[in-house]
């Protein structure tokens, strides 16, 4: 063993780490995409009021806020192979990153839904009314009118969830997941250097959060673009169309 | 399926022993944070020359890194800061005779700290700036306007994200059970190696938290409705 701590080392792991980092962006991108379409259905029958279905949603989303990952994690691994056991499926040699994707999926649908609920809200009622006048079914002025105004409210919350989504598949490794922590892990038996792994760890991480980031304010400023900022003009344009009508 | 809903009921109660530690770990890291992040906010508000840059940082970089990552940077960081410098001017101490406690309470502290200065931030900027103006005009010092008029206002403008954030750092405690700490996670994690039930020692804990943020969200919704007391909107 050489120095007790080598900074040259930090560099010479971050490359080594990010030769797992796809498995990382599955896991996030895995459990988005499905949460996403969970946090829809969720939604749903809260917002049309549709009993009992809409309790079980209440519920659901209460107990997977209250609840912290790493247990949810736990519950999911020990768990989803008990649920399967009586309908013949036999999970003993699945891949643990499959648990992990589904239980990010779950967790996310609760959040994506609680987001989804509040940005539905905050569109006009008169948008579906107006939907209806124009004779569009319930389904039809949800999908074409309601959802496309909604998503844009909800894409900052959306924004942050995600990169919280980021930040907690480091627990991935706990359930032994070969991600980057998984391998950080691996690098610390073979070199016992910790502490260098885990300042290139979390450099990695840094970095994807800010352009991550820095991704989503530019997809947000585009997102808007349909958005009238306000009925007055700013005071140079009306300046401008001053000029031009004296003119 | 065979879960053993006895065996949930059993060791909720010796899960629920640690609640103590867990509490600890929740709650401490949220104090110190506050005084962290008050310094921090206050600093980047006056844009204290030079320092403004580092507390950016700082709060950027926590912000960006995952809790876990925290945790682990104390946990091997500080000991071997404490070590090299024993060697240095021979002292007798060693940082094995630290409890891990101490690390979690540290890394929790300074990740609180980073959260928490933007919710001060938030607060601050919250309030109108005619607000202590008008205070002044009618008379008022400086401390007895920002106790009066000012932070009742900034605590009504944050208290959700204060009660999230509480609700945050109750799960993330939970990531103190990966150096070992006997919080209800660790104490759950026992109890389902002694007895090889996991999901039921997992689903007794995953239900005292449960309780744990319901419990918060309630309190914190009474006392919005006392802080937002004063916000009453209309004419009369």
């Amino acid at each position: 063993m050489g120095k007790a701590f080598d900074i040259t080392l930090v560099l010479d792991f971050i490359p080594e780490l990010l030769r797992y980092l796809h498995i990382t962006l599955i896991v996030l991108g895995g459990s988005i995409v499905l949460g996403l379409v969970g946090g829809l259905l969720l939604a749903v029958p809260r917002l049309y009021q549709i009993p009992v279905l809409s309790q079980l949603a209440t519920l659901y989303v209460s107990f997977m806020r209250g609840t912290p990952i790493l247990i949810k994690l736990f519950l999911v691994y020990y768990g989803l192979p008990e649920l399967l056991k009586p309908i013949g499926i036999d999970l003993s040699r699945t891949d643990p990153l499959v648990f992990v994707i589904v239980t990010y999926a779950l967790s996310d649908a609760a959040s994506f839904a609680e987001i989804f609920r509040g940005a539905v809200r905050s569109v006009d009622k008169g948008q579906t009314e107006a939907a209806y006048a124009a004779g569009m079914t319930t389904f039809q002025s949800f999908r074409r009118i309601v959802v496309p105004q909604a998503l844009i409210l909800a894409f900052p919350n959306m924004a942050n969830t995600l990169i919280g989504s980021l930040k907690d598949t480091s627990l991935a490794f706990s359930i032994g997941v070969m991600d980057m922590v998984g391998r950080g892990q691996t690098l610390i038996s073979a070199t016992s250097h910790a502490l260098e792994v885990y300042i290139s760890l979390s450099v990695v991480y840094y970095v994807i959060v800010i352009v991550l980031e820095k991704g989503f304010t530019l997809a947000e400023r585009r997102l808007q673009r349909h958005e009238r900022k306000s009925t007055v003009p700013k005071p140079a344009v009306r300046a401008e169309r001053l000029k031009r009508i004296a003119g | 399926m065979s879960i053993d809903l006895q065996f949930i009921y059993t060791s909720f109660f010796k899960i629920l022993t640690a609640l103590p530690l867990t509490l600890v770990i929740t709650i401490v890291p949220l104090i110190v944070g506050f005084g962290i992040g008050l310094v921090t906010a206050l600093i980047r508000i006056y844009q204290v020359p030079w320092i403004h840059r580092v507390a950016a940082f700082y709060v950027s970089f926590l912000r960006g890194t995952p809790m876990l990552m925290h945790l682990f940077l104390i946990y091997y960081g500080i000991p071997m800061i404490i070590d090299k410098l024993s060697e240095r001017y021979g002292w007798a101490f060693q940082s094995a005779s630290i409890p891990i406690l101490v690390f979690v309470l540290i890394a929790f502290s300074l990740t609180a700290g980073a959260y928490m200065s933007e919710i001060i931030r938030s607060g601050i900027l919250a309030v109108d700036r005619g607000q202590m103006e008008a205070a002044h005009a009618v008379g008022m010092s400086t401390s007895q306007a920002l106790r009066r008029i000012v932070l009742p206002q900034a605590i009504g403008a944050v208290l959700p994200n204060l009660c999230s954030m509480f609700v945050g750092f109750l799960h993330g405690s939970t990531l103190a059970f990966t150096v070992s700490q006997m919080d209800i996670l660790g104490k759950a994690d026992v109890v389902a190696s002694v007895s090889l039930k996991f999901l039921e020692a997992f689903i007794a804990a995953a239900v005292i938290y449960w309780g744990l943020t319901v419990i918060a969200e309630r309190i914190t919704a009474l006392l919005e409705r006392r802080v937002a007391l004063y916000r009453k909107g209309g004419v009369s």
